[in-house]
């Protein structure tokens, strides 16, 4: 019992690392994509949205 | 683990971007329409001036006549490239639903890294705190850049399309970074350090043209900056309310079926 109640926190931390990494690393990638990535398509695409959040477009 | 924060990135990046898009069809695309109307009755001259004034530069020196037309021809096509080539939604319901996809696309990816920043930082992840952070976010991602670099219209370009979008990518981490410092680190150096981070970006000040000028009517460029930033507003706030208070749901559904697997994590209950 002794072992379960300290393995757990262990399993967790490590889970919630990847987790963090995990999330991080998407939502960078989507941001990029939208906002900053510039093949013609993906900027056309989304255009309206870059000018009214902001982003440099143009 | 990984499934509840992408499934929390997911419905708070939705519900975000339902607000924004439509916030965005009333309040900032009609009239990102309309400055594309003096865009393109404007001649090549003012479209040009876009691509870091070279047209109008080039005109100054009215002897240089030929190097003026070698600088029209390549403002023109410049602009070709950026504007008429390629693939681009049409006018109408395309436009708008691609605006909105785009939205969405950022609201997810911005949750996303929201909440892997409140689990990194092990403050307590409920729709209080993620609502302090979210606006952070604004604060880091749209108000600061926006010192330096106003949301602008189409037709009004500015510096070099990278260098701009370095000094935005810097402004928003040196913002975030201050941020977190002078508010959860809470220490003399830390502050001092902070503020600097938020400073620093508008010290060095962001890049501009020379000679930027637009026919676009100063009213609606004034107009479109702060409603943009009004939405952005909208935006961020509902992302991180939604995105707290789909967490927390997660969590209760998960108490309620097993409790061993909700056991608090080491620092999940610091107060904020």
């Amino acid at each position: 019992m002794s072992t379960l109640i300290k393995q757990a926190p262990v399993a967790a931390s490590s889970q919630r690392l990847v987790a963090i990494l995990a999330a991080a690393t998407f939502g960078i990638a989507l941001v990029f994509i939208s906002g900053f990535a510039s093949p013609e398509t993906l900027h056309n695409a989304a255009h309206d949205w870059r000018h009214s959040h902001n982003f440099p477009c143009h | 683990m990984i499934m509840r924060v992408l499934k929390a990135a997911l419905v708070a990046g939705f519900l975000a971007a339902c607000v924004a898009a439509t916030l965005q069809t009333f309040l900032t695309s009609p009239l990102i329409l309309e400055a594309e109307t003096f865009e393109k009755s404007a001649g090549p001259q003012a479209q040009a001036t876009g691509y870091g004034g070279l047209v109008q530069l080039a005109h100054v020196h009215s002897a240089q006549l030929h190097s003026a037309q070698l600088h029209l021809a390549h403002g023109q096509e410049a602009h070709a490239d950026a504007e008429e080539g390629g693939w681009e939604p049409g006018e109408g319901f395309p436009r708008i639903a691609f605006t909105a996809l785009a939205t969405l696309v950022s609201g997810v990816g911005y949750a996303a890294i929201l909440a892997a920043l409140l689990l990194a930082s092990g403050r307590e992840f409920n729709p209080q705190t993620a609502l302090r952070w979210a606006i952070g976010g604004f604060v880091a991602v749209n108000l600061a850049p926006a010192v330096g670099l106003p949301p602008e219209l189409p037709g009004m370009g500015g510096a070099h399309l990278a260098e701009r979008q370095i000094w935005w990518v810097c402004t928003a981490l040196g913002t975030g970074l201050g941020l977190y410092l002078v508010t959860n680190v809470r220490h003399h150096a830390a502050i001092a350090i902070g503020l600097l981070a938020i400073v620093f970006p508008h010290i060095i000040g962001a890049p501009h043209a020379a000679a930027a000028a637009s026919d676009v009517p100063a009213v609606l460029a004034a107009q479109f900056a702060a409603r943009s930033l009004a939405v952005a507003f909208a935006f961020w706030a509902t992302l991180g309310l939604s995105l707290g208070w789909y967490w927390v749901r997660q969590e209760d559904r998960t108490t309620s079926g097993l409790r061993s697997q909700a056991l608090p994590v080491s620092g999940e209950r610091k107060a904020v």
